[in-house]
Parts: C-alpha cells; sequence; structure tokens
C-alpha cells in the first residue's frame, strides 16, 4: 500500500489530512486497559503506538517485600486468565534455585491443571475473539467450558481463579479421586460436543474468515526477530513449543503434537489455538491414566510446611510451621531464568536471590510485550476494524502486560 | 550437582563457555555458569557487539528479555541482563553489563526490533539510559511521573497518590500521607549473622575479647 502521504488531494481541491483517535483505554475490544493512539488516513492504519502501563501495579517491587511463599499470590494476578500457568513458572524458578526435587505425583497434578488452565484460557480468548468481530453465539457456548474448568479449580484449591494451587516442593494439597473422574467424564461427555459445535460455526464461517485470512501476515523471520512465542510463532510455521523443546514437570512423558499454520495470519493464530485445545485434552488423559500414587510435595520440611495432623503430634512439625509461615525459607544465592510456555506463549521469570528469605529481584517477562509491539507493524495498511481482529489474535490480558 | 529439579530442560551446557568465551574475549570480563545458567558479564561499550556476535555466528536468534537489577552498593549501580535464546541449537545464555545513571548502554534495537520496549522498561524503572535507542519513553509509569520506582532507594509507597476529588469533579494527585508507618519486619535469624546490636543488649557491658576470658 502506498498511503504515506501526509495530505491527499481531493478532485475539488480540499486538502484532507490524516486524523489520529484515541482507542480505548475504554473500550470493549480493547482487551483491558490498552490505549492506542492510531494515526488514519480515511479509514486505513498508517501507525499505531500502544500506551501499555495502565494496568501497572509494581508486581516486581512488591514481589521483592515479601517471602518466596508470600509472592506465589501475586503470580495469579499477572495474567488472571491463566493464573496457574503463571504460578509454574514461578515455582519452577524457586525449585530451580533450590535444586528440588519434586514428586512425581505432583508434577502429575501440576501438568494436568495446567492444561485445564491453557484450555480455560483459550475458551476466554476464543470466546473474545469471535465476538470482536461481529459473532455472538459461540462465545456464549464456550464460556461455559471455561466455567467447568473454574469449577474444576474451586474443587482442587477452594478458589475459582486466584487459587494459589502451585507451591514451591509441589502442589498445595492432594485432589479428591472424585475430582478425577469427573475431569475425565467431562472430557468424554461434555467438552467436546460443546466446542466442536461451538467451532462448526465459525471455523468455516464466510464472515468470520472474511475477518481474518490475509490479516495480519508476519513472516518467519520477523516473527523470530520481534521475539514472539506461543501460538504466535506457531502460526508463523514454527514448530516451537517449550513443553516440547525444553520439558519441565513431566511433559517429557507427554505424547502431543504441536499444530502449526501456514500463512501467518489471524486466522491460523485461531486455528492454532483451537488444535491446541485438542492436544491439550489429549494430555489431561494421560495425565489421568498414568497420575501415580504418593506424595504430592517434596519431603524437604525445610521448603514444605507440614501437615496440620502431624503440627497436632510432633514438636518439630510446630517449629517448621511456624518458622515457614513467619521467617520462610532461605533460597541460596545466585540467578536463574526459567520460561515455560504459558497458553499465551513464553513466560519467563529471572528470579535473583541474596540467599535470604525474599527475592532480591524478580523480573517477570510478560508474553505480551514483545507481541503487543509488533501491533504497528503488523496494523499498517489494514483497516480500523482490523485492529480488533489482530488484538484478538495476539491474546494479550493487560494484568500480565502492564504487571 | 545432580539435577533434582524439574524446572524446564534445555540443550547442554558443556562446551557452550569455551566456544563462545573465544569469539568474545577482547570484551568479556568474566564467564560463569550457576544454577543450569549460563551468564557472561562483559564490558558496557561492547554489549551490542557481543549480543550481535552472539546472534550471528552462534545462533541466538531471539532476544527474549531485557532485565534491570539494582546494587546500590556497587559503585556503577545497575546492571542490564539480556536474556537469548537458539531455537536451532534450544539454549539459552544471559548476557551482562553494569551501568550507571549517566553512563548510557549501546541501543540493542539495531539488532532486535523487540529491544525498544524493553529497554524503555528498563529506562522507566532504573533510569538506565540507552544510547541510540529513539524511542526513549516511560511505559509503564503514569503520564508525567517522576523519578524510577524500581530502585530500591524508591520507597514502596511511593511520592504520591491520586484519589477523585468530589469538588474539583476530577482526579486530583497529593502526597502520600501513611495513616499507619510502613510495617517492614526484620526475619533474619540473629544467630545468623545479623550485623546489628540486638534490643536490649546495648545495656549489656561488652562482651570481653575471648582469649582473657577466663582469669
Amino acid at each position: 500500500m502506498s498511503m504515506q502521504r501526509e495530505e491527499s488531494l481531493t478532485t475539488t481541491g480540499e486538502v484532507i489530512t490524516n486524523y489520529t483517535i484515541n482507542f480505548g483505554p475504554q473500550h470493549p475490544a480493547a482487551h483491558g486497559v490498552l490505549r492506542m493512539v492510531m494515526e488514519l488516513d480515511g479509514e486505513v492504519i498508517e501507525r499505531i503506538d500502544p500506551h501499555v502501563g495502565l494496568l501497572h501495579r509494581g508486581t516486581e517491587k512488591l514481589i521483592e517485600q515479601k517471602t518466596y511463599l508470600q509472592a506465589l499470590p501475586y503470580f495469579d494476578r499477572l495474567d488472571y486468565c491463566s493464573p496457574l500457568a503463571m504460578e509454574h513458572t514461578y515455582v519452577l524458578a524457586i525449585e530451580k534455585l533450590l535444586n528440588l526435587e519434586v514428586p512425581i505425583r505432583a508434577q502429575y497434578l501440576r501438568v494436568l491443571f495446567a492444561e485445564l488452565t491453557r484450555i480455560c484460557n483459550h475458551m476466554l480468548n476464543m470466546g473474545a475473539h469471535i465476538l470482536d468481530v461481529g459473532a455472538f453465539t459461540p462465545n456464549l457456548w464456550i464460556m461455559d467450558l471455561r466455567e467447568d474448568c473454574l469449577n474444576f479449580f474451586e474443587r482442587a484449591s477452594g478458589a475459582r481463579m486466584h487459587s494459589a494451587y502451585f507451591r514451591p516442593g509441589g502442589v498445595h494439597q492432594d485432589v479428591p479421586e472424585k475430582l478425577l473422574v469427573d475431569i475425565g467424564d467431562w472430557l468424554d461427555n461434555r467438552f467436546f460436543q460443546l466446542f466442536e459445535d461451538a467451532m462448526s460455526l465459525v471455523m468455516d464461517n464466510r464472515i468470520f474468515k472474511q475477518r481474518n485470512v490475509d490479516i495480519a501476515v508476519v513472516s518467519r523471520d520477523d516473527a523470530i526477530a520481534w521475539g514472539f512465542s506461543g501460538p504466535m510463532i506457531r502460526a508463523a510455521g514454527l514448530p516451537w513449543d517449550l513443553r516440547k523443546s525444553q520439558p519441565y514437570d513431566v511433559y517429557d512423558r507427554m505424547e502431543f503434537d504441536i499444530p502449526v499454520g501456514t500463512n501467518s495470519d489471524c486466522y491460523d493464530r485461531f486455528m492454532v489455538r483451537v488444535k491446541e485445545v485438542y492436544e491439550s485434552a489429549k494430555i489431561i488423559r494421560q495425565c489421568l491414566r498414568d497420575m501415580p500414587t504418593g506424595p504430592i510435595a517434596s519431603s524437604d520440611s525445610k521448603v514444605v510446611p507440614p501437615k496440620r495432623g502431624e503440627m497436632k503430634q510432633s514438636m518439630e512439625a510446630l517449629i517448621h510451621h511456624f518458622k515457614l509461615y513467619t521467617e520462610g525459607f532461605h533460597v541460596p544465592a545466585g540467578e536463574v531464568y526459567v520460561a515455560t510456555e504459558s497458553p499465551k506463549g513464553e513466560f519467563g521469570v529471572y528470579l535473583v536471590s541474596d540467599g535470604t528469605n525474599k527475592p532480591y529481584r524478580c523480573k517477570i517477562r510478560p508474553t505480551a510485550f514483545s507481541h503487543l509491539q509488533a501491533m504497528d507493524f503488523m496494523s499498517k495498511g489494514h483497516m480500523l476494524p482490523d485492529a480488533t481482529a489482530i488484538l484478538g489474535a495476539i491474546d494479550v490480558v493487560f494484568g500480565e502486560c502492564d504487571r | 550437582m545432580t539435577v533434582l529439579h524439574s524446572a524446564p530442560k534445555f540443550a547442554s551446557n558443556e562446551g557452550v563457555i569455551d566456544a563462545i568465551s573465544e569469539t568474545i574475549s577482547v570484551w568479556l570480563i568474566e564467564a560463569t555458569e550457576a544454577h543450569g545458567e549460563v551468564i557472561f558479564r562483559v564490558q558496557r561499550d561492547a554489549v551490542a557487539r557481543v549480543l550481535q556476535i552472539l546472534r550471528d555466528d552462534h545462533a541466538y536468534q531471539q532476544l527474549m528479555e531485557i532485565a534491570g537489577v539494582d546494587y546500590p552498593s556497587r559503585p556503577e549501580r545497575f546492571e542490564v541482563v539480556y536474556m537469548l535464546q537458539s531455537l536451532t541449537k534450544n539454549h539459552r545464555v544471559m548476557v551482562k553489563c553494569s551501568a550507571s545513571e549517566d553512563t548510557p548502554v549501546p541501543t540493542a534495537t539495531t539488532l532486535w526490533p523487540n529491544a525498544g520496549w524493553l529497554e524503555r522498561e528498563v529506562f522507566d524503572m532504573y533510569g538506565v539510559t540507552f544510547a541510540g535507542n529513539p524511542d526513549l519513553r516511560r511505559i509503564l509509569t503514569d503520564y508525567g511521573f517522576e523519578g524510577h520506582p524500581f530502585r530500591k532507594d524508591f520507597p514502596m509507597t511511593g511520592y504520591t497518590e491520586l484519589r477523585y476529588s468530589e469538588e474539583e469533579k476530577r482526579v486530583v494527585y497529593e502526597p502520600v500521607v501513611l495513616a499507619q508507618e510502613m510495617r517492614t519486619f526484620d526475619f533474619l535469624s540473629p544467630w545468623e549473622g545479623a550485623d546489628y546490636v540486638l534490643p536490649g543488649d546495648e545495656k549489656a557491658p561488652p562482651a570481653p575479647p575471648a582469649g582473657e576470658a577466663k582469669k
């Protein structure tokens, strides 16, 4: 497109200049509090300057004032659409510094709930994406499935969203047997029927395709250079998935495929997520099938607090409980960067410890930062309504982007 | 040390330090491997050059993150840490350099376009400047914010607070007033090397030196 002119002449000799509009920060399609200053030529986007930080809460600064365990719930509040995936990275970073072994059942439980979180996240994102480009019904249907996932989280941890379920050394509590049975039943009897019904309305829908195919095409090289990850890089045709290439917990025991796109447009990003949901279901089934019995947290009592029953019997357990919930555990000095495959892409935690009970520095790598930064070049030359489709396909959540 | 944890496992670190140190030896200050992470500390002025060598000759194609860290006791108090990832070798390394408020770090925006926002964030939070970054504005803090909030000497409460004023019908900024003092607890055990006098101990006479204890 060749629309670089600042002014264009009309047939009658009047001069039309580009104009600038504010998209957000209060806009239903902004997926939270995003303000984009858009320069438009008519209805064609010339330039976008995204202003982020409207939800900046200083999480990283707050974490420096808290013990390692007290800092954990902040991670639920980063990407509030996939809270357990955020916790996962953080506990793995602590365990890496401590070099702490996690029992196998706890690893299975974490993978199970991380994948359930992925489904939960994709339900919200795909629903919102579909809604942004004008379809209403599928969102209502798949939001119902998200509700089911949240109910499962509630049964495991007591909280629907801010679970604080993963802990350094394992998980907080074991799950009831009935919950695992119910998750299996849900996959067999409910999930796919509803999901496939909803997807059948959009996948081959003419309007949906017109709004998404060939929108925001990003080449492979650009995707790498801009630091893309997750579905954004996979849609560009790169089979890059940290669960596969840099496995953590029991992902190396799981059998699953990495869906990739061919065209690297918004439609491919959407379809990658659709296929990922099937792969996540596959992983959940394997977890349910292979999960052994056994302890759900490390036996290192200097890190993992004792059970309540134990505290009533053993003086040592009582002392450990008191120490862990006041002083917390000490983490050896050092620094690690741990990145996992969150539903939105690579979510990383750079943790610097100075040997005390509080992190010296905890830098959080949000997935949305590099994706949103590419918004300008992805939208150039597209129409104004396409911006919402591009934003929907990025899958951005501001709790995580702004921290 | 045997690896017991289940954090992400990327390709082996074996030989990486040697292979990379050889090509960047001129600017290298220190190369370390600890907790399974390979870290290169390099001279500040050469950081862009080093990153380019790592990208072009060692196939670290992606810049995932730039982190700032504040160590107030050091002569150059800030550290800028670059996390690189290789998609082809399935490996990660970190490159870091030190900086102070008035020593700009060469920008990485010429190498990776996504460095722009990452550098803006470090600038916003710590006040480290990046020479050559074309758009070094604040990014996360409020419009018109002053100071660099993630510095260790910046109070956690900040200096201003805002509220909606019913009289003026708009949001007003005011200096922070704390109803009670910020509570910070010292949980470090005194017998694990605290370097202060415990409350009450100042009344006791100083302990005699160990040698003269029994006479």
